[in-house]
């Protein structure tokens, strides 16, 4: 993997992590305030459900590179 | 009968409310793979700004606010800089030895006659 393509992919991590974790955030602020009277470990535990699925979304981004596909394999 | 069906009714909204935004999410690719999620932050960037420029002029917020400096150092840009500046010198470094050398030589030999 090229530097370039490294940095594009850890650029990309980046962004999603931001994304998940403030919807993460967003959506434990619902269910907290609608389900369970405004307590604070649904806030926290969506918003760590939110970085653990950035983070194995950019492990398999980073892995994707050296996996090897079906088709390639039908080829060999 | 309408005491008994409240908190029914509480129930069945609160879930069309909770099941709505993970919807609304869902479909806006904010819990997608990392292109989905990047675009959706390129899209929040670029509509952000405005919608708050334009609440903010309704409120009459404006002169209230300080505007934001405009920062022109970049750290993606910067990251490798310093090693990319050493490189490149150690990279023209035998050159510009034998440059100097020379001028050196040639300032001297100007120096004897």
């Amino acid at each position: 993997m090229s530097e370039k393509e490294i940095g594009k992919k850890l650029d990309r991590c980046l962004a999603d992590g931001v994304v998940k974790l403030g919807t993460g955030l967003g959506l434990g602020i619902v269910f907290s305030v609608l389900f369970f009277k405004r307590r604070t470990w649904p806030i926290t535990l969506f918003s760590g459900a939110g970085l653990g699925m950035a983070y194995a979304n950019c492990q398999h981004d980073l892995r994707s590179h050296y996996l090897l596909h079906t088709s390639e394999q039908q080829k060999q | 009968m309408a005491p008994r069906m409240w908190p029914f009714v509480k129930l069945v909204s609160k879930v069309t409310i909770a099941g709505g935004s993970v919807y609304v999410a869902y479909d806006s690719g904010l819990l997608g793979t990392s292109e989905q999620g990047s675009a959706a932050l390129e899209k929040a960037k670029a509509v952000v700004p405005p919608a708050l420029e334009e609440w903010m002029k309704y409120f009459g917020l404006e002169a209230q606010l300080p505007t934001m400096p405009k920062i022109e150092f970049s750290p993606v840009n910067s990251w490798n800089a310093g090693v990319r500046w050493t490189i490149s010198r150690l990279s023209e470094a035998p050159t510009r030895a034998s440059e100097y050398t020379n001028q050196g030589l040639q300032y001297i030999k100007e120096l004897i006659k």
